[in-house]
């Protein structure tokens, strides 16, 4: 027994020696007194001090992840029995730390003259590395083998002017083209070109694949069964460390349903930008057709103007017809400025003098601020210049203008005020006056709508208001509204300059 | 005052209140009409082929766009060719009810056209127009 210990100690050191060089971890196991020792891998590789190792195997097995140990036990005991030629297993082992080391364990028996196993020598070797790395890989396969898009990859080079051949396919590949693996392995993928498929596309392709470049195709492509589908077709050249070709890697999509839904929305487009236009035709032509004899009638009354007229129910008469063609002539005139404005969405801006602007639009209302005196506070000097078009510039102001007049307070003399400011790029028109308002929480989203009158005035159309926001709006600004009945109205209108 | 003027018109009513219009702001001694721009050039070829040497030719022209038969852009197209060069020294005038910017825009590309004013014809308009043919 003394010499057996001995001899022990000596192959233990010479365990150690050839583990050094190895960086296993040997165990020697005396299974009949079921006493274990290790080499110095056990505190090296696993981190366990020489007083935290146990003697038994209880010791060893108590290490190995729950998972592993059933199926590692069985194979062990059927190899000690002798039912099995060798042994060698992978298992997670715990370290000193409770983390887990992937390890491969492999050992041999040592017999006695009867042929029964007395004692086992292994040596563990450290397999994380490999194991984390072929996790790794595995999971970048799933990539392709789980992916919706068909990846395949060919050889590098063809030799007879095709697509070089298929060496792999994945499932999704199956799936649309209907074509199994080993039915299409070695095979060109010029086997998926129809009719319908695009030549130009397939030329550019076998181009790329003589340049050694990746490039993007769609085209039509036939499945198995010849049925059509739209594929968008890459090929991604692979290169070896040298710098050679070793494959190409082709991608393919099924974008049939997305050409579907763009041809539909290129031909709704078509359909409505012919509808639009027709529209606008026939809004041309109608108030064309409107504005002829109009134009006629304003020009017989302009003629009845200078004839005199005795009989006073004649006079009266035309009156009426004067008064009736002149509005009738307003609103279409009204109507054609709309249109236009709607059709024109981009017109000529200018740098504009506000001071000058409002020159002209009081000038043109001379006649009522003569006739209602309203007291007028403007505050234009923070934003003398204004990048905008002056005719609707003119014609926004002059509406408000109106719309302030029009609108006045009979009890209290109107007061309006206009202040601009410029806060970075943005400009701020104010516009204030102190007449009878509108009811914004009854008509709050109508202020702006097209025929939207909210007071029982003979001359008003419902259409000022529209088109003061038509022509901000086309020039790109934006206006917003606060009243309050019988206080006045505040409009702030913003735009870029 | 003009010699003479020609109107081009599809519409009687507005033929006749331009002829009112005109003659009551002693703009144009006579004034010849014609009902669309074929009428117009075959009072032209009527001109061109007179033996008459001292034959009185149009020295403006009030010209509507829509018209049956001929429009006022085909009967420019024609007007402008070889075939009435004797003539192509005649200021127009489009005289419209239409608001399409396209007409418009199609009318700065013909230096013939020296206005293109809406309709109705005024006194106001013809006192425009003396003042610019006169300049």
């Amino acid at each position: 027994m003394q010499l057996t210990n001995q001899e022990i100690k000596e192959s233990n050191e010479k365990y150690d020696i050839v583990a050094k060089a190895t960086s296993d971890t040997i165990w020697d196991w005396r299974i009949q007194e079921d006493y274990i020792t290790w080499n110095k891998g056990i505190e090296n590789v696993f981190g366990y001090k020489q007083g935290d190792v146990g003697a038994t195997s209880k010791w060893w097995f108590d290490k190995i992840h729950p998972e592993d140990s059933i199926k590692m036990s069985v194979k062990l005991y059927s190899f000690i029995e002798q039912k099995t030629e060798k042994w060698q297993d992978q298992y997670r082992f715990r370290c000193a730390d409770g983390t887990y080391k992937y390890v491969l364990d492999r050992g041999f028996l040592l017999k006695d003259e009867n042929g029964k196993a007395v004692r086992m020598i292994g040596a563990i070797q450290d397999i994380t590395k490999q194991k984390e790395e072929e996790q790794r890989l595995k999971l970048l396969e799933t990539v392709i083998t789980q992916s919706k898009d068909s990846i395949l990859i060919t050889e590098a080079n063809s030799t007879d002017g095709k697509i070089p051949r298929i060496v792999y396919v994945n499932p999704a590949f199956t799936k649309m083209s209907g074509y199994e693996s080993d039915e299409i392995l070695g095979q060109s993928p010029n086997l998926f070109k129809g009719p319908n498929s695009d030549s130009e596309a397939l030329k550019k392709v076998l181009k790329a694949i003589k340049d050694e470049k990746e490039c993007l195709i769609e085209t039509v492509s036939y499945s198995k069964s010849k049925t059509e589908y739209w594929v968008r077709f890459s090929m991604i050249p692979i290169f070896t460390a040298e710098g050679v070709l070793s494959h190409w890697i082709s991608i393919q999509q099924d974008i049939t349903e997305e050409r579907k839904l763009e041809t539909e929305k290129e031909h709704l487009i078509r359909e409505l930008t012919q509808n639009n236009k027709d529209l606008k035709q026939f809004s041309y032509i109608t108030s064309h057709n409107l504005r002829a004899p109009l134009s006629n009638l304003m020009g017989l009354l302009n003629l009845i103007e200078d004839i005199p007229v005795e009989n006073t129910e004649m006079e009266e008469i035309l009156s009426g017809f004067y008064k009736s063609t002149h509005l009738l002539n307003e609103t279409i005139n009204d109507l054609v400025k709309v249109i236009i404005i709607k059709d024109n969405p981009s017109m000529q801006k200018e740098m504009v003098s506000l001071a000058e602007v409002f020159e002209n639009v009081f000038g043109q209302l001379s006649f009522q601020i003569e006739a209602h005196k309203p007291i007028i506070k403007l505050k234009l000097d923070k934003v003398p210049l204004l990048n905008t078009n002056k005719a609707y510039i003119e014609s926004i102001l002059l509406n408000l203008l109106t719309n302030s007049i029009k609108y006045k307070s009979e009890n209290r003399k109107l007061k309006i005020s206009i202040t601009a400011e410029q806060i970075d790029r943005s400009v701020f028109l104010t516009f204030t006056d102190n007449g009878i308002g509108i009811d914004l929480e009854r008509n709050g989203d109508k202020v702006f709508g097209l025929y939207q009158r909210f007071h029982n005035y003979p001359d008003s159309k419902g259409l000022g208001l529209y088109l003061v926001k038509s022509q901000v709006e086309t020039m790109g600004g934006t206006i917003s509204v606060e009243s309050e009945v019988n206080k006045g109205t505040s409009f702030m209108i913003t735009f870029k300059n | 005052m003009l010699k003479q003027i020609l109107c081009i018109d599809d519409d009687p009513i507005t033929l006749m209140l331009s002829k009112k219009v005109i003659a009551k702001a002693g703009f144009s001694e006579l004034i010849i009409t014609a009902q669309n721009g074929e009428e117009a050039l075959s009072y032209f070829n009527t001109l061109k082929y007179s033996k008459d040497q001292s034959v009185e030719k149009p020295q403006l022209i009030f010209l509507d766009l829509n018209m049956p038969v001929m429009g006022g852009w085909e009967f420019l197209d024609h007007f402008i060719t070889p075939d009435y060069d004797e003539f192509n020294t005649i200021n127009v005038v489009v005289l419209s009810s239409t608001i399409n910017p396209e007409d418009l825009a199609k009318a700065k590309k013909y230096s013939i056209i020296i206005d293109f004013l809406s309709k109705p014809i005024t006194l106001q308009m013809l006192e425009y127009l003396k003042n610019k043919i006169e300049l």
